[in-house]
């Protein structure tokens, strides 16, 4: 079994952003959550299929030697990567479409390759859905377990605290929400090691313009305007009796 | 610094194996004394999580011994401590149990990736944002910002007498940052020359440590030694217990813990202190009493408030208990809960009650989250209140 996942590097809102009107500036990036989902269960089926696991970093030419991308990467050499690659894409584009279409070539080798199910810097499109639309692969978002009877069994979300079990055929991509397990915690030595000793392979390749999607301008939304209201329990009323009568609902 | 950890490298050289490795780190952190255990089974009588655990400190010894480390580490048993230094500070070897042995076993634990998902979550956040909580360093002195006045911060300053440090908890935890205010407050009533490090702070690490990160614990004290030694300060001030053991032990500075603080001041306050209504008792942080023998300084304080009725605990000093906090304890509830049903700081509320307390106060901001739920699980929400030493005496300043 040849198992493929993705990790990408997205901002880190925890940081916090800068909002100006032609673009987002992070502070900081990180690896996507969802891709450290993937990746874990990417690891889990390597355990128990005993098969090959290589990990595809995925990064735009500006964020190319950012340490995020180091890190996501040695965090998958540490917890069990047999192999690494970073595709290093020749211009920023957040369209899924021309990622996909980019990237494509260098997906398939795989049985299955795991990714995350969405990114917070992706507008138009997930990448899973669309990368196996370009390849003609199946496809299964909402992934919360994978399993191997020699056939691939995938376990998807359906909403309402309903899971549904599915026979999928491969060559496969899996949108990954969620792991079978907790992401698992590389200590500090484990990881310093594995920035020592991982061996990464750079691939650039052209993304291609397919235009249809322009920023007009990027902006936070207004906020709405809250009042606090204090005091105790009777003026707390009176006070809400005066804003109803306001809003002519009494 | 005064730490002498070592980093181990796992099999760089394909010589060294994991178990290799841990008994290294057992001499290393025990002085070799692991070996002279006597097998008295102290350890396990004095241990809050005793009666439970597959393996007190004394079977975890003889394990060793034997060769059965995985046996321990599959039984979970090397999580089932919180660090709370009773068995080490009875046992007759004097052997590190808790910064020694339980680490160790911790360490080899996070090696093989066995580790509990909260305690998970909390180590890579710390080891990210340099804080528990996921959030961002540039929040951490929030808590600032919601008093009246201006804390200024060292980068602004440059140089003040104390250096205020509220750790993680306090500058984050929505409880814990009210004591962290206190503090601040009293400082201010004092007329203290005081300054934060604000977004330049992050985890001092004691609670990563114990849990056998010792990688993380000596990067974060690299990058918090930097900090420091940019700015001029006599003494470092916390209400944290851990952050006050870290600094003390293994960083070497010139810290006081916040009730030596007021210790020190205690004769000022006393002219400003008006009379509160209150049977106080206080309870003694593991990291306060046990590790660092401060006993009598909060007694001090407390008792000096005009109107405290002060009742000690039944079990007091060197023999109270733990509030389950310590060592990570804070992010190790699932896996405590496999095998305790009641946890300690039930069993220490339902003892506040018992001796006629409707005010518990604390040294350590961590007990406070510990009590207070503990107060909710066991129904005694409403009859006793949890508070910070900083927060009783600054209630006493305000005229209560």
């Amino acid at each position: 079994m040849r198992i493929g996942a993705i990790v990408r590097i997205v901002p880190d809102l925890v940081m916090g952003i800068e909002i100006e009107e032609s673009e987002i500036v992070p502070f900081k990036y990180v690896p996507n959550e969802r891709d450290e989902h993937a990746l874990e269960e990417a690891v889990v089926f390597k355990e128990k299929t005993g098969g090959t696991l290589e990990v595809v970093g995925i990064v735009d030419d500006e964020l190319r030697d950012d340490e995020a991308m180091e890190e996501a990467l040695a965090l998958a050499y540490a917890k069990g990567a047999d192999s690494l690659k970073k595709i290093v894409l020749n211009r920023r584009t957040f369209d899924r479409r021309e990622v996909a279409r980019a990237i494509a070539d260098h997906f398939k080798d795989y049985d299955v390759v795991m990714v995350g199910i969405q990114s917070i810097d992706s507008f138009a499109g997930y990448l899973g859905g669309i990368l196996s639309g370009v390849l003609g692969y199946s496809y299964v978002g909402g992934v919360v377990g994978v399993d191997y009877d020699g056939g691939l069994i995938v376990q998807k979300e359906l909403g309402g605290g309903v899971v549904g079990k599915f026979r999928v055929k491969t060559p496969a991509i899996l949108g990954v929400v969620s792991a079978e397990r907790p992401i698992t915690f590389v200590p500090l030595v484990k990881l310093r090691q594995a920035m020592k000793e991982m061996k990464v392979e750079e691939i650039e390749v052209e993304v291609p313009d397919m235009g249809g999607i322009e920023v007009v301008r990027f902006y936070e939304p207004e906020k709405p305007e809250i009042t606090l209201l204090e005091g105790d329990v009777e003026e707390l009323a009176d006070k809400l009796v005066e804003v109803f009568k306001s809003l002519s609902l009494v | 610094m005064n730490s002498n950890i070592k980093i181990f490298m796992i099999n760089p050289d394909k010589s060294v194996t994991a178990m290799d490795m841990l008994l290294n780190r057992l001499k290393e952190l025990t002085n070799n004394k692991y070996f002279q255990c006597i097998q008295c089974g102290t350890c396990g009588g004095s241990c809050p999580y005793g009666a439970y655990t597959p393996y007190t400190p004394r079977r975890m010894i003889l394990a060793i011994r034997l060769g059965m480390v995985e046996d321990i580490l599959n039984s979970n048993a090397q999580w089932l401590c919180t660090a709370c230094q009773t068995c080490t500070s009875r046992c007759p070897s004097r052997i590190q149990i808790t910064d020694g042995i339980i680490p160790a076993l911790r360490e080899k634990s996070l090696l093989e990736g066995k580790v509990p998902e909260e305690l998970s979550t909390a180590l890579i956040n710390i080891m990210r944002y340099g804080n528990p909580f996921k959030e961002s360093p540039m929040k951490r002195d929030g808590w600032a910002k919601e008093l009246d006045f201006e804390v200024p911060t060292m980068m602004k300053k440059k140089s003040a007498e104390v250096l205020l440090l509220p750790e993680c908890f306090g500058a984050y935890h929505r409880r814990c940052k009210q004591a962290t205010k206190a503090l601040a407050k009293v400082m201010k009533i004092l007329e203290v020359d005081f300054a934060i490090l604000g977004r330049e702070e992050r985890c001092t690490g004691d609670h990563v440590r114990l849990c056998g990160e010792f990688a993380l614990f000596e990067d974060l004290m690299e990058k918090n030694m930097k900090v420091f030694s940019k700015y001029e300060f006599k003494y470092i001030v916390t209400h944290d217990a851990h952050a006050f053991n870290a600094l003390k032990n293994f960083y070497g500075l010139n810290v006081l813990h916040h009730s030596q603080f007021l210790h020190d001041n205690l004769e000022k306050l006393k002219g400003m202190f008006n009379e509160l209504d209150y049977t106080v008792t206080y309870h003694d942080s593991c990291y306060l009493g046990r590790k660092n023998g401060i006993y009598e300084e909060p007694r001090e304080v407390i008792r000096s408030i005009p109107g405290v009725r002060f009742v000690e605990f039944k079990r007091n000093r060197e023999n109270a208990l733990c509030c389950g906090a310590g060592g990570g304890g804070i992010w190790l509830d699932s896996v405590m809960r496999e095998f305790v049903k009641v946890r300690p700081a039930e069993d220490r509320v339902r003892e506040a009650k018992e001796v006629g307390a409707d005010v518990i106060v604390t040294g350590c901001v961590l007990d406070i989250p510990m009590f207070e739920d503990a107060l909710k699980v066991t129904g005694l929400d409403g009859e006793i209140v949890v508070k910070d030493i900083a927060e009783l005496v600054l209630e006493a300043l305000e005229g209560g």
